[in-house]
């Protein structure tokens, strides 16, 4: 997927005015929320799972190579083909061989950041393959030629209106208001494609490394419909996706639903284990699995290993208050909410991305929901002054934040300043607060007034309210 | 160095010197709750899912099934050859149709418009709602797959308490495909509005045999 990260201000404010997408956010993020709340509100097992996880994930990464060797030996002992890529160059190649040897021309697919990642369609389609989105979101984007704006629910800024048009102009069906009638119409269409299809494509939201299993967990029924009938799967996955075990499996399923929908458990859980067995009715002849590096093992070494935690649940974009007022697009990449303003400058570079850190107020929302307890404010914070040591921010911002920390760390400096600030600003404002600050400082007075310093500093009423005068 | 190699080589660089893996204690898995409670756990957490549980005595059950198989447009019983258990049901049903019975040549060529899918579950889950079907010894998994109505057929006695349990049959060699099915298939996809039937059964129904 094409990187526009750095443009998260323009792409913010562009967001912002977009009607559409406001109306959407507003509509789904909230309910997101409401809904996951409640699921945790009902599992009071929830926070002794969560650490559960967490533990679980943090023994991968601290043996990730072990468990790893141990999930190809399995997965290739029962007749998996198993392909690793150190970047996305090399993954596109392998995918692309893979669909040629296996002459496939049309692939079904359903959603994987993964594949995301390594822009997998473009790769495919210049082999000469076909690929269809088969999750209804995806499909509904891929017609529309778009990049998905969320992990869960890449179509939310789309109304039905929008995709009746889209059902419309590239399905030939009638316009309709309804939604059942819209997901019939995506059904029928996507059914055929199952039917004929040479190669399914999935993710993998869990790999057993006991079993060799990839375990795919969605709603639709998408990912199970193309794991059985065509004649080749080929699953995209990060390598740190790894389990330990097979009955690992159930800690993690009591969080995933739960923090994504608030569902008790998704339509669907489909544990792969190799090919097809001799006598078995239908399932796959072949089955390939393409384990992406593409920086995971860097961020592995240095000291932001635990946001390989991640099981892609969403709950901290539906949380966060900058995700939910600019949506996904702004954060210019596949990840996007706090999550992605943490994994993509780690993945691509900060570099490339140094504007993501930014695009947060620090909270802790996202701390709160995670359910595998990833420090997500620390990261964005220390990303930030990673930023500043690697030359990535303004001089005027760096000496703001100088001074700014020059005067934090003397309380008899910040006093003086509060003092005479308190002064001056009861003498020009009047009381009565600062707007129609020149540039740089105008964004904080464009749409209000910012307040005028306190005549008393609030250190000094403190004093006085404990008795010390000086 | 090839590329696995390599990646190896870079893993065990990022994550090396900390000790062999730990693994992880298994889980405390709940006492076995007795049958009557996982039964009525798993009705509960069913239905909560989206699917429909019928119960109780057979000859009330069938009828009630032939009606939402009619009242969902259902024509065709599809049920797999090898499946006594889903063959008995799909024919005791006929009389409540009309519906024609079928072992899937047709339905597996796509021609599967309004029909059901009968099979028999390997195992319930109480904790979660979920059917579990597998391919183990050759099953098909067709019927929970696409058809439009899809009937699990649940014996009483192979509901289990957690997911765990469903799982600890399978650790030394899955199948293929372990499938938990939780109600019908559903997407959120267009404006949040819970909708079903987006690839699979647009209805699940399990009948409960105790």
């Amino acid at each position: 997927m094409e990187l526009n990260a750095n443009s998260f201000g323009r792409n913010a404010r562009k967001a912002l005015q977009d009607k559409t997408l406001q109306e959407a956010l507003g509509r789904t993020t909230g309910r997101f929320v409401a809904h996951r709340d409640a699921a945790v509100a009902a599992f009071p097992e929830f926070e002794a799972t969560r650490e559960r996880a967490s533990r679980i994930k943090r023994d991968v990464l601290d043996h990730l190579d072990t468990y790893l060797a141990r999930f190809i030996e399995e997965a290739e002992k029962r007749g998996a083909i198993v392909h690793v890529a150190r970047d996305a160059v090399q993954a596109r190649e392998i995918a692309a061989r893979i669909a040629r040897d296996e002459g496939v021309t049309l692939a079904v697919k359903s959603k994987s950041m993964a594949a995301e990642e390594i822009s997998f369609n473009e790769a495919l389609q210049e082999a000469g393959v076909t690929v269809v989105e088969s999750d209804l979101g995806e499909f509904i984007i891929q017609l529309a030629g778009e990049a998905p704006s969320h992990i869960i629910a890449p179509a939310v800024h789309k109304t039905r209106e929008e995709i009746s048009r889209l059902f419309e102009r590239h399905l030939g069906e009638p316009r309709t208001g309804s939604i059942p009638e819209l997901v019939g119409m995506a059904r029928k269409h996507l059914r055929a494609k199952f039917l004929s299809a040479g190669m399914g494509v999935s993710g993998g939201n869990f790999l057993a490394a006991d079993t060799g299993s990839v375990v795919l967990v969605t709603n639709e029924g998408n990912g199970r419909m193309g794991t059985i009938l065509p004649r080749v799967h080929l699953a995209v996955v990060g390598i740190e996706k790894v389990i330990p075990r097979l009955a690992d499996l159930p800690t993690f399923l009591r969080l995933l639903p739960r923090s994504t929908s608030g569902q008790t458990i998704s339509s669907y859980v489909s544990i792969l284990t190799g090919t097809r067995r001799a006598g078995d009715p239908e399932g796959p002849e072949r089955m390939h699995i393409l384990l992406l590096d593409c920086g995971r093992s860097a961020i592995l070494e240095g000291k932001y290993r635990e946001i390989l935690k991640c099981i892609r649940c969403a709950a901290c974009l539906n949380a966060c208050p900058v995700y939910q007022s600019v949506g996904g697009h702004a954060y210019g990449w596949v990840y996007s909410g706090p999550i992605g303003a943490v994994l993509t400058p780690l993945l691509v570079g900060l570099p490339e991305a140094a504007a993501l850190p930014d695009a947060s107020t620090l909270c802790g929302a996202c701390a709160d929901v995670c359910p595998v307890k990833i420090p997500l404010p620390d990261f964005l914070l220390e990303l930030r002054s990673d930023a500043r040591e690697q030359g990535l921010k303004t001089p005027g911002e760096i000496a703001a934040m100088k001074g700014y920390a020059g005067v934090m760390k003397r309380a008899g400096l910040l006093e003086a300043i509060e003092r005479i600030a308190g002064v001056l600003g009861q003498l020009f404002t009047k009381g009565k607060g600062i707007g129609g600050l020149p540039y740089p400082f105008s964004g904080w007075t464009e749409r209000r007034d910012f307040p005028a310093p306190a005549a008393q500093p609030f250190r000094r009423r403190w004093k006085i309210k404990r008795g010390v005068t000086r | 160095m090839n590329e696995r190699e390599s990646l190896f080589h870079r893993l065990s660089a990022a994550c090396g010197g900390r000790g062999a893996a730990a693994g992880e204690p298994l889980a405390g898995v709940a006492p076995m709750a007795p049958e009557d409670d996982r039964v009525a756990l798993f009705a509960k957490a069913f239905t909560a899912a989206g699917g429909v549980l019928l119960r109780g005595p057979v000859e009330a059950a069938l009828s009630d099934l032939g009606e939402i198989l009619r009242a969902e447009g259902v024509a065709a019983l599809f049920f797999p050859e090898d499946d006594a258990a889903a063959r008995e049901i799909a024919e005791a049903l006929v009389p409540f149709g009309p519906f024609t019975l079928t072992t899937g040549a047709e339905v597996r060529g796509g021609n599967a418009a309004a029909s059901a899918g009968f099979r028999t579950a390997e195992a319930a889950i109480a904790e979660t709602g979920t059917v579990v079907e597998t391919s183990a010894g050759g099953k098909t998994l067709l019927p929970g797959l696409i058809a439009d109505v899809h009937v699990s057929i649940v014996p009483a006695a192979s509901v289990v308490a957690r997911m765990e349990e469903a799982l600890a049959v399978f650790t030394a060699g899955p199948p293929r495909n372990i499938s938990f099915l939780s109600g019908p298939s559903k997407t959120a996809d267009i404006e949040q509005t819970l909708t079903v039937g987006a690839h699979g059964p647009k209805k699940a129904i399990a009948l409960l045999l105790e």
